[in-house]
């Protein structure tokens, strides 16, 4: 069984984001850049089928400029066995990612796709679903369990107020939830091997796609400072604060 | 005494109630009776010194107490002291730009110093497991070390100025932040480090220094314990680390299980070291694994990923002292010169497996700065008491093997309490009497910490 991962390089999680002076997009001048946690889940769940023997081959995939390379090294270091990079500089949306990705899918006849839900730079959670449409193949969003035997994978779905469980038959999309697993650390032997393992680029132009983006993005803000607490005297001026400015008890 | 001391200061900030007593009468350590006769939270140098000229006039020792995550006993109080907190001098004063210079209340916790360092651009440096809840003035009076020693040095380099009261009473401002100050002694620095045996730290002017790279983290194993010296000087020719920690199997079982951490590498090794370098260096710092490799050193390692991932690998060395709390450890924090490590290592290895072949010996430290802690875990099974007088009988073992070296006996915790009767393994007799001697010129009556560091 063949595994398609795609993953996304995105700020890092713990950084802190700068909105530009000119309110045109995040300053990603000098921070530090991840792979999308989510997308992380994805790579460790199949390097896990891999391990498990249910899985043959690990590919990743990323769509973005030269430097997303580096997200994809990492990946090879977790245990994907080969990477391919879709190199454009266009600001990359999820439709266009989607179409690539669907062309690839094309190419390698993957057994299952897994995505991560969502990437925590724009929050989109997109691309997964509408590659599944592109593509026709099942799927299973914000998996948090997944098993696959005989031709098809069972999910257990993190819904709205509790777990939904599906089966679905291969070739299928399943996209992570943040409970599906805890990814490895990146072993050292393992990104000197990683090294030596093949990645392929192509550009849309040779998919066929065009990438150029639909959408455009007018401003952004950052959200309203958060005002710092104060310190009480006393339970009475609590209770009179808590009453009459807060107005949370009457 | 209450009404007395309640004409310095406030009503409300004199406490004398069982439960303050014994809550500010001690420090981390657990191992002492604790009996202050009062506790006072002063707001300023002038209060202070007011604190002082009383404690003169009715001859009562004062013990200055600070975030009380000391680990010597420094901040005891078991005589009926008055223990002088300063938990309400809090405030960071002020911030020269220019110069990078920020002025603190000596009452100042260490992470909120950071904090600042970090709104302003700039990095305080001085970083370890308690520095949020240590305070300014616990750290400089007791030179706090900790995991970025081996790149910024330690508390004593960061002090730019110094406002102090003395055990006489005068309020003194010392080296007013200056670069360059060539008037003879630098009182300052007798200060730092001296477990306020000489006076209280008020105020204190603090360097900062520009905000580091981004940094990447590695965990390597390690099956023998002398080459975690040899990966460690292999490291430090090819590139500038920030930390070089290590800990043992037996430290990461306790902090994976009390913390809940996955663990570093697939197979475990029986030792540990922990890496941080400048991100920019990682081609550098992945050759030198490949070296130890090469030599047999290293077994395995990982890289962070992100910065979730470092600060996980972080916490895998950081939470050791709390997770091994619950086994009331008995502490030995010492240093040699890292040349004279592998050796030192080796005997006092020997040595503590043969004296306490029941006990569990749980190491780890910075040895990138040659300082080691072993920690001896009690059995369950042995009394408190029992357990501590056989840890005493092999400690002048250890300090003699300290000595042979030249090292000392006490790395960055201090002398305190816990250390005072085995200073003359790492100072001669010469050294303690000028100590004792500077002691008075600036204590003259003895109230200040009396009984802590030296023998009274
Ligand atoms: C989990 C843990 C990890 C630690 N790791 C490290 C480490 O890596 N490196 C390290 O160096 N230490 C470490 N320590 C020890 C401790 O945190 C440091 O010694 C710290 O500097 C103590 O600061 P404090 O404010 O808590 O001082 P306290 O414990 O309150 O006092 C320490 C000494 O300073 C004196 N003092 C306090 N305030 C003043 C003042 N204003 N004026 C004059 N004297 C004063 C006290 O009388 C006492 O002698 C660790 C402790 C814990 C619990």
């Amino acid at each position: 069984m063949k595994v398609l991962v795609p993953i996304k390089r995105v700020v890092d999680a713990n950084v802190k984001v700068r909105v530009k002076p000119d309110n045109s997009g995040v300053d990603l001048n000098n921070v530090k850049m991840a792979v999308n946690p989510f997308c992380e889940i994805a790579i460790e769940e199949a390097v896990r089928l891999k391990e498990a023997g249910t899985a043959s081959e690990v590919i990743a995939v990323a769509i973005g400029a030269s430097v997303c390379a580096e997200q994809l090294r990492t990946c090879l270091a977790l245990g994907a066995d080969r990477a391919i990079l879709i190199e454009t500089d266009e600001d990359a949306q999820p439709l266009a990612i989607a179409k690539a990705l669907a062309a690839i899918q094309e190419k390698e006849s993957a057994d299952l796709v897994i995505f991560g839900k969502q990437s925590i730079d724009a929050d989109n959670s997109q691309t997964g679903q509408m590659f599944a449409a592109l593509t026709g193949m099942a799927q299973a969003t914000f998996a948090s369990e997944l098993t696959v035997a005989d031709g098809k994978a069972t999910v257990v779905r993190e819904i709205d107020g509790g777990l939904q469980t599906i089966e679905v038959t291969l070739p299928a999309v399943v996209t992570t939830d943040l409970r599906l697993n805890e990814p490895r650390y990146a072993s050292l032997p393992n990104i000197m091997k990683a090294k030596k393992k093949p990645m392929d680029t192509h550009s849309p132009a040779d998919l066929g796609v065009d990438m150029a983006p639909t959408q455009e993005i007018l401003s952004v803000e950052p959200p309203a400072e958060r005002q710092a607490g104060i310190t009480v005297e006393s339970v009475d001026e609590l209770v009179d604060k808590l009453r009459n400015e807060a107005k949370v008890i009457s | 005494m209450l009404a007395e001391l309640h004409e310095i200061l406030s009503p409300q900030r004199v406490l004398t109630d069982d439960a303050s007593l014994a809550h500010y009468g001690r420090d981390w350590t657990r191992s002492y009776e604790v009996a202050p006769s009062a506790i006072v939270f002063p707001e300023s140098a002038e209060e202070v010194a007011s604190l002082v000229k009383w404690a003169r006039a009715t001859a009562t020792a004062l013990v200055p107490s600070g975030g009380r995550t000391g680990l010597s006993g420094g901040a005891v109080a078991s005589n009926g002291e008055v223990v002088v907190s300063f938990e309400r001098m809090n405030r960071i004063l002020d911030f020269d730009a220019a110069d990078g210079v920020v002025s603190v209340q000596a009452g100042v916790i260490t992470q909120a110093l950071q904090d600042f360092a970090q709104e302003k651009g700039l990095y305080y440096p001085v970083d370890f497991a308690s520095s949020g809840s240590s305070h300014i003035g616990g750290n400089i009076a007791t030179n706090a070390g900790g995991i970025k020693v081996i790149r910024y040095g330690l508390t004593r380099d960061w002090v730019a100025g110094l406002t102090v009261v003395t055990g006489a009473g005068e309020i003194l401002k010392l080296n007013h932040a200056l670069v360059k100050n060539a008037t003879g002694y630098d009182l300052r620095h007798l200060f730092v480090g001296s477990e306020g045996t000489l006076g209280f730290v008020v105020e204190a002017q603090i360097q900062l220094t520009p905000a580091p790279a981004e940094q990447q983290v590695m965990v390597l194993g390690i099956e023998r314990f002398t080459d975690i010296v040899a990966v460690l000087d292999h490291f430090k020719k090819t590139l500038p680390l920030s930390a070089f920690e290590f800990f043992s199997e037996l430290a990461l079982s306790y902090v994976t299980s009390h913390r809940d951490l996955p663990r570093p590498l697939q197979q475990p090794t029986a030792f540990y070291a922990l890496l941080e370098f400048d991100e920019d260096r990682l081609d550098d710092a992945s050759a030198a694994f490949e070296g130890c490799v090469e030599a047999g050193w290293v077994v395995d390692g990982v890289l962070s990923n992100s910065r979730a991932q470092s600060a996980s690998l972080w916490q895998l060395r950081e939470g050791i002292s709390e997770s091994i709390a619950p086994k009331t450890p008995y502490k030995n924090d010492v240093s040699v010169r890292i040349g004279d490590m592998e050796s030192f290592i080796d005997e006092t290895n020997a040595l503590v497996t043969s004296a306490y072949p029941d006990f569990d010996v749980c190491w780890y430290g910075h040895i990138g700065d040659g300082n080691l802690h072993i920690n001896i875990l009690k059995p369950d099974s042995l009394a408190s008491d029992v357990f501590h007088e056989r840890c005493h009988e092999i400690s002048p073992q250890i300090f003699a093997a300290v000595q042979k070296r030249d090292g000392s006996i006490s790395a960055e915790h201090g002398v305190g309490l816990l250390k005072r009767d085995f200073l003359g393994f790492s100072r001669s007799d010469a050294e303690r009497a000028a100590m004792a001697a500077i002691k008075t010129v600036f204590d003259p009556d003895g109230i200040m910490n009396p009984g802590k560091l030296l023998s009274e």
